[in-house]
């Protein structure tokens, strides 16, 4: 039938997320005080009208099946389609390093599943992009200017960043060079979503399986750039890559910004996730909060400035949290003092603990920590 | 399929002491606390105390009620045997069929309803109380009393015991005698309006009140009264804790306010978690000069002026130099830069104008002239406007009387 399919690859490493990523995958690194990185993706998806979503998963995903369930809070628990979870289950060769290389190597694990795949389109994307992007969009041009591949890409490029992907795009929007693992980029960033055909995605995993290949960008965007129409989508809205805690801390910090919350957040396209059942937040006469996001089931008593609290954080009387990210339930004992501090979830900071450290150089505490 | 305990939710009343707040919904509908409707809290109870099956009885203005249930997902309550199920009065053969005429009479129409899970019990809700309670306890002493129908009551202070239907009880705790808001109470156990009966008596009690012409087909007035009289063992069963009917717009507000000083009624704990069915939000944003004391926030508000003793409801906003004290605004609430809203209860979706000025501070009102300010979901006040303190304006921005 027509339409999109989504696929979301949620098995990076991403070991610059360091204490973040120590017990779970980067789609479930907590993001903006109460999402995780993939709902972007999910709600994306959702949010365009797609039924049904492939979440190929390897290593450390625990986590993320706890957060993503039977996918009732993206409306992805069906009776025909909605949300399946890919473990790799057809990989037949054992590596020791059992990571897979690349997204080629990773739709060729879950093969069967592609081919059963009801739409005639399928939407790839990663699950450590915070965007929220009308796909159906993208669809529509993918489907007007009769490419191949649409890749979408954003014309604001951050920090140069040698994981990304650059594409050159001539005056019709067609892509006439990929690069990466450069030093200094030039072009359009690619944000690692993509748009094709259902056909053409099943002779591409054949075609790669055949030859050994496992990297879609080398393999398919620059091996088969010839023989392949690859057009560019140009996003001028917010998105951003969280690979590191630098990238993590920084772009959390962004999520203070009212302009920017509003552009990844609007009315009409929510970014669903999954609810937990808390009072609303409560900020007690002696405490004061500003310039801070805060999440439901908090309790203030203390000092918030510049900071993001999770859902059901505490802050006693006393303390005082500055350019601070706190994840759900973490509690913050008396007189206690933080600055430049992400905590994981749960972790306990004892009363008239000081921890300072910049903004610059942010001090991650690993989940469950108690300090 | 049996079901040893079901649960039948009276949410058909139009709530007519909510005014303004009721003229487009139901009153269970009804948005409490921030984040909840009145209805949570009995669906909630059901399904923490392991009641999985539960009929919600709708009659007036059901459409925003019935979709703000939906399938019962949020209370675990979407179920394959049991679960929730909206039901609203039906036509019979011959053009038959009625509203419902009354508490019993609800119950009695959906009597096709109760038999289909062949209950032992059925506990009776109403859906204008914020409490929580573990109704199977409740259950358990109805089954050890053997009884045919045992009150939830409450002891109340001697001198608001004439507010109240009152139980008169023997030392056992049996109940002897009900008066209905009486001039010399007796006792000062009032009843809480929720109840357990033996489903096979209650069913008998429900035909033989429906052939009674001169019944109003109320529980308090008609059922109960008639149990008593037959000698049927009707037990009292002594709640304690928070239990406040918000049937008023003072005891709506009251309990708001209630909420806020995490007294006996703390929804922040999370011993017996309250559900809600909740919009996708980002969380609150306190602004740079923002400041807020002794207020719940949640998610999807935005706050760069000042809020005091206040309940923010989901997605309200309040600009630059605005100011909110002793309020409760519902979720949409915007109000905009430099006005200011004091003691009032705010609908859904009200827009309050630069500057506008909204109700007053008790102390510096005079007495007789004092009151909640209310304003009916989607008024819109103009800016530099001064609703005055105790005025109530629905959403045509007409004053209405209370």
């Amino acid at each position: 039938m027509k339409g999109l399919h989504g696929l979301i690859f949620a098995y990076g490493k991403h070991l610059g997320l360091r204490e973040l990523t120590e017990r779970r995958s980067p789609a479930s690194v907590p993001f903006g005080g109460r999402y995780r990185l993939i709902d972007f993706a999910l709600s994306n998806m959702v949010n365009a009208g797609i039924d049904d979503v492939g979440v190929v998963l390897q290593g450390n995903y625990q986590s993320l099946l706890d957060h993503v369930g039977s996918g009732k809070d993206w409306d992805l628990s069906r009776k025909h389609g909605g949300l399946r979870l890919l473990p790799p289950f057809a990989v037949t060769q054992h590596r020791d390093d059992s990571a897979f290389r690349g997204k080629m190597e990773a739709l060729a694990g879950v093969e069967s599943y592609l081919e059963k795949i009801r739409q005639d389109h399928v939407v790839l994307a990663d699950s450590d992009t915070v965007i929220n992007i009308p796909l159906q969009e993208v669809y529509e041009a993918h489907l007007k200017s009769g490419a191949d591949i649409t890749a979408v890409c954003t014309r604001t490029l951050g920090e140069p960043d040698e994981s990304a992907t650059y594409f050159q795009v001539d005056g019709e929007g067609r892509i006439t060079s990929t690069v990466f693992d450069v030093k200094e980029p030039e072009g359009l960033q690619g944000l690692n979503l993509f748009i094709l055909s259902k056909e053409l995605l099943m002779k591409l995993v054949a075609e790669c399986k055949r030859t050994g290949h496992y990297s879609f960008r080398s393999a398919v965007l620059q091996g088969m750039a010839d023989q392949l129409k690859l057009n560019a989508f140009v996003w001028d809205g917010y998105a951003a890559q969280i690979r590191t805690l630098a990238d993590y801390y920084g772009r959390s910090m962004e999520m203070l910004d009212p302009e920017i919350r509003k552009n990844l957040f609007p009315r009409e396209r929510p970014i669903y996730t999954k609810e937990l059942n808390v009072a609303s937040t409560y900020l007690d006469p002696d405490g004061g909060c500003i310039n801070s996001l805060v999440a439901d089931g908090c309790t203030i008593e203390g000092t918030v400035e510049n900071s993001i609290l999770f859902r059901g954080v505490s802050v006693a009387k006393g303390a005082v949290v500055k350019n601070c990210i706190l994840m759900q339930n973490v509690t913050v004992g008396e007189d206690a003092e933080l600055d430049a501090v992400i905590a994981d979830k749960n972790v306990r900071i004892t009363d008239g603990c000081t921890l300072v450290a910049s903004p610059k150089y942010p001090m991650a505490l690993a989940k469950n920590a108690e300090i | 399929m049996k079901k040893e305990c079901i649960a039948m939710l009276l949410a058909g009343g139009q709530g007519s002491r909510l005014y303004v707040l009721t003229s487009n919904v139901a009153k269970p509908a009804v948005p409490f606390g921030g984040k909840y409707r009145i209805i949570d809290f009995p669906l909630s109870n059901c399904t923490n105390a392991g009641i999985d099956t539960v009929g919600v009885l709708t009659q007036y203005k059901p459409l925003e009620l019935n979709s703000y249930i939906g399938s019962g997902q949020p209370w675990d309550l979407d179920r394959s045997n049991g679960g929730v199920h909206i039901l609203p009065p039906y036509m019979v053969e011959g053009d038959k069929g009625s509203w419902y005429k009354g508490t019993a009479n609800a119950i009695y129409q959906n009597i096709g309803f109760v038999d289909m899970y062949d209950p032992e019990y059925v506990v009776i809700l109403s859906g204008d109380h914020i409490y929580k309670m573990n109704y199977m306890k409740m259950v358990k002493a109805h089954k050890a009393a053997g009884a045919a129908c045992t009150i939830s009551v409450l002891e109340v202070p001697w001198d608001e015991a004439s507010r109240f239907g009152i139980m008169n009880v023997d030392s056992e705790d049996n109940i002897v005698e009900f008066q209905e808001k009486p001039k010399e109470p007796k006792s000062n156990l009032a009843s809480m309006g929720i109840y357990v009966f033996t489903w096979k008596k209650l069913r008998q009690y429900l035909i033989d009140d429906e052939n009674n012409p001169d019944s109003s087909n109320d529980f308090g007035k008609n059922i109960i009264p008639a149990m008593l009289s037959a000698g049927e063992k009707l037990i009292a069963y002594r709640f304690e804790g928070y239990w406040k009917d918000v049937g008023t717009l003072e005891s709506l507000w009251d309990a708001n306010m209630d909420m806020l000083s995490r007294g006996d009624l703390d929804l922040l704990e999370s011993d017996w978690p309250i559900y809600a069915r909740i919009p996708n939000q980002p969380p609150a944003f306190m602004g740079k000069n923002a400041k807020v004391e002794h207020t719940v926030a949640t998610q999807g508000c935005q706050v760069y002026g000042e809020a005091f003793n206040s309940v923010l409801s989901d997605s309200v906003t309040i600009e630059e130099g605005a100011q909110v004290r002793y309020s409760v605004l519902m979720p949409g609430v915007c109000v905009k830069k430099g006005a200011k809203v004091e003691y009032a209860i705010v609908g859904e979706g009200v827009q309050i104008g630069e500057n506008a000025k909204v109700g007053g501070d008790p102390m510096e009102v005079d007495p007789d002239k004092w009151g909640i300010s209310v304003l009916g979901p989607g008024a819109v006040i103009a800016d530099g406007e001064t609703v005055a303190p105790k005025t109530m304006l629905n959403r045509n921005h007409e004053e209405v009387s209370r």
